[in-house]
């Protein structure tokens, strides 16, 4: 049977310009990848939204990250204060994952 | 009032207020976004190619340094003009107005493109050198809506990988690239590509404008932030910075056809290059409400009524003061 290890799964949805500085923080925390998933439109507390490849300031990307929850904990803390002014919506959910050594 | 007439009557902007209506009416209708993406790109490329072209035939002078520095001089001062007014009678905070300042100061492509070719219709053409113009001022105006934001902030004014930003902008790196290759080509090496860049050019600024207007009129009637006071704003900045933009030309003794692109060029609000900069450098600052100004105000109102009318300012005030 697969062997399986707990790691945490935190999908952060983030304005695409605002993507890179993400990827900086994770790779601070010691995460040491992520992924990106396109996402095509919704609406929130700031109204609709939609893809936005014109000008790319209101376009939306899915960041997602897998990591141990050391790591998992301290990418958290670097987020907290950014919620409010990157208009973050962060999920944080434990997941099961192979190689763990990747993570 | 022909030459508005002449405007409206012009396809790109028959097509641009077919986009609004739909969107008014709740329409379906839709450009994927890759399509209008792909459509921009090559809107950039034939408009670059065709102004290195043009001056590849004309020659460089010193009219070109000139409306250079020119541009330059609006783009850098227009969000210093605008920020108090923002601040005063739009009641927006130094962060919001800094950056929708950014967005007054620099400059929309598909305005200055629109324009050409409405002008170029009635024989009205502006110097090729003007591309090498609306790029210049694309990004400048960035730097002055930043310093607007955070002077008050102490800190570092601009991060270094928003100088990249500015200096690599997409935009202004394939408007200033095939500007280039336009100037490289020469009339005879731009043959062979010409069906591409000109004989469909009308016909895909049409498609892309009906894009723009499904996209405006959305913007309007989705925005949340946009107040009477904001929008009445977005119509008096074009009005003034148009103007200033024409007497500048005027000045600096461009022809009356490259004095209306000034007017079009300062008057035109950005949504292509500034957003992103400003997402990325001022996280904080209201997107949906500078988009809203840019796009869902100032864009139409130029495409319908600012093009004829600078036009006719520079027609009045180039025989005027130009000869002065």
């Amino acid at each position: 049977m697969t062997e399986m290890t707990r790691r945490e799964r935190i999908e952060v949805l983030v304005d695409a310009p605002l993507v890179r500085k993400l990827a900086e923080l994770a790779q601070e925390a010691g995460i040491t990848g992520h992924t990106l998933w396109r996402v095509t439109g919704g609406s929130g507390t700031g109204g609709a939204w939609s893809e936005d490849l014109l000008s790319g300031a209101t376009a939306k990307c899915l960041f997602l990250v897998i990591a141990n929850e050391e790591r998992a904990e301290t990418f958290m803390a670097a987020l907290e204060p950014l919620l409010d002014s990157h208009q973050l919506i962060v999920m944080r959910s434990a997941v099961d994952v192979v190689r763990a050594a990747r993570f | 009032m022909d030459q508005i007439a002449t405007s409206l009557m012009s396809p790109p902007v028959l097509f641009f207020v077919l986009g609004a209506l739909a969107a008014a009416a709740k329409s379906d209708l839709a450009v994927p976004e890759t399509i209008a993406k792909g459509m921009s790109l090559y809107l950039m490329a034939a408009i670059g190619l065709k102004g290195g072209v043009e001056v590849s035939r004309a020659g460089v002078d010193g009219q070109l340094g000139l409306a250079l520095l020119a541009g330059l001089g609006l783009s850098f001062a227009i969000p210093f003009l605008v920020a108090p007014i923002l601040r005063r009678l739009g009641r927006l905070d130094r962060v919001n107005a800094g950056a929708v300042a950014a967005h007054y100061g620099s400059v929309s492509v598909v305005t200055f493109v629109t324009a050409n070719q409405i002008y170029a219709g009635s024989g009205f053409l502006a110097a090729g050198f003007m591309v090498a113009v609306l790029a210049a001022m694309e990004t400048p105006a960035i730097l002055s809506g930043l310093v607007i934001a955070r002077r008050e902030a102490g800190g570092r004014l601009f991060e270094p990988r928003l100088l990249h930003e500015v200096a690599f902008n997409g935009s202004v790196v394939l408007l200033l690239g095939s500007f280039a290759i336009g100037m490289l080509l020469g009339e005879d090496g731009y043959q062979p590509i010409l069906p591409l860049f000109t004989t469909g050019f009308t016909g895909v600024l049409c498609l892309f404008l009906l894009d723009m207007g499904l996209l405006a009129m959305r913007r309007l009637m989705q925005t949340r932030a946009l107040t009477v006071r904001l929008a009445m704003l977005g119509v008096a900045f074009p009005l003034v910075n148009g103007t200033l933009g024409v007497l500048a030309g005027v000045l600096v003794g461009l022809d009356a056809p490259s004095v209306a692109v000034l007017g079009v060029l300062a008057a035109s609000a950005s949504y292509i290059a500034v957003p992103a900069a400003m997402r990325l450098s001022l996280p904080q600052a209201d997107a949906g409400l500078y988009l809203a100004m840019s796009l869902g105000v100032t864009f139409p109102f130029n495409i319908v009524l600012g093009i004829p009318l600078f036009r006719w300012l520079a027609e009045t005030l180039t025989p005027m003061l130009g000869a002065a």
